[in-house]
């Protein structure tokens, strides 16, 4: 899990590096880089501006993102979709079914 | 999981290049196709077009002429050459808009000159975003390290999602772009028919794919070279000869010009239009939601 976010750091600091060095892109990464350190061991958290943009491809009603496990959660069919490296899983047939949680 | 239970058409028979299989074996084959050049993909374009992919992604871009501010999807988006060329369009276009402001107003203070330069700074794209959307998880990898190693991070994200069956919200993009991937779809019906709606009124629908030479000799040069150079090139540098048989096999077997144009326009887009490129081996659709 540690590894993990030593890992992103090191791929954000790499990014950083190359980057076009705008201050909007050092900050963002900036950002990016403590949101890892701070957040869960679910891998990267989603890029915030998608949430303006994403619903359930099944039924497109809204999502909920719960930070906790890094998912997308649809509460009406009861169905949570991943977010892996910062990138959400938004295949149905990867989605889980949140029914099944003890 | 969910599969079973969404009662997939997975019975139906469709294509795979030449041979004839279901719509799940499809969906599989083509997953794994991708899967396995995501790698080489960009190294592959470039070998096997001679590098002049690059200029018919560059002329859909200009074709787009995209203002900043605007909202641009992706789809099939893969390794993010659309995108990383939208973003460089609307930077160009929004420090022109600057520098023009700038030398338009004579008798500006050395605040109002300094919160310009601040402004281009804090905003370079102003406030355009693209959202690449992907089937594939190993094409999605591919491209976030492709943008992190060219520096391109603000106004741009990835999302796994499936073409026929779009994660967004209706009414949202100002424009949808599918480069060389609406013949990966299996169903292009539903494909255009999701472009469709999640695009805004007034919004543009962009096709750059392989399509039909209609001159005799060019076509059969196109042929030859296509079934004898292109599997060669794939077994030479990427190892494999199947995906890229399947990618001659797929061109031949699209809809040429005029049906692709007719089923976008049964997808409810209205002035349909197709510019071709290099007498037709490849061409533009555009369509606009109104």
């Amino acid at each position: 899990m540690l590894r993990g976010c030593g890992r992103g750091a090191a791929v954000v600091l790499r990014g950083a590096a190359g980057s076009r060095g705008t201050a909007g892109q050092r900050q963002q990464q900036q950002q990016q880089q403590q949101q890892q350190q701070q957040g869960p061991g679910a891998g990267r958290p989603l890029e915030p501006s998608l949430l303006q943009f994403l619903v359930c491809p099944l039924s497109k009603r809204p999502l909920r993102y719960e930070e906790s496990t890094n998912e997308l959660i649809n509460e009406e069919l009861g169905i949570a979709y991943p977010v892996i490296d910062g990138i959400p899983n938004m295949i149905p047939e990867a989605a889980r079914s949140t029914k099944k949680r003890p | 999981m969910l599969g079973p239970a969404r009662g997939l058409a997975a019975g139906t028979q469709t294509h795979f290049g030449f041979q004839s299989v279901t719509e799940a074996e499809r969906r599989e084959k083509i997953y794994q196709v991708f899967e396995n050049v995501a790698e080489k993909y960009d190294v592959m374009n470039d070998s096997m077009s001679l590098g002049i992919h690059r200029v018919w992604k560059d002329i859909l871009v200009h074709k787009m002429n995209p203002s900043p501010g605007t909202l641009l999807v992706d789809v099939a988006g893969g390794t993010g050459d659309i995108a990383f060329r939208f973003i460089n369009y609307v930077r160009s276009v929004r420090e022109r808009q600057l520098r023009q402001k700038l030398r338009n107003h004579q008798n500006l203070s050395w605040q109002e000159i300094s919160k310009s330069y601040e402004e281009g700074r804090s905003n370079p794209l102003g406030d355009s975003q693209v959202v690449v959307c992907d089937i594939n998880k190993e094409m999605l990898k591919a491209g976030k390290q492709r943008a992190q190693h060219l520096g391109y991070s603000e106004g741009l994200s990835w999302v796994l999602g499936n073409a026929e069956e779009l994660p967004f919200d209706d009414n949202k993009f100002d424009v949808y772009t599918i480069a060389f991937g609406i013949r990966n779809v299996t169903r292009i019906d539903l494909a255009l028919q999701e472009a469709y709606r999640v695009l805004k009124p007034g919004g543009r629908f962009l096709c750059l794919e392989f399509s039909h030479v209609s001159n005799p000799l060019l076509s059969r040069l196109y042929d030859l070279y296509s079934f004898q150079v292109i599997p060669v090139l794939g077994e030479v540098i990427a190892g494999d000869w199947k995906s890229y048989q399947y990618l001659v096999e797929s061109i031949r077997r699209f809809p040429p010009q005029e049906e692709l144009k007719a089923m976008i326009e049964d997808a409810g887009f209205l002035k349909v239009d197709y510019q071709n490129l290099n007498s037709g081996i490849v061409a533009i659709h555009s369509g606009f939601k109104l």
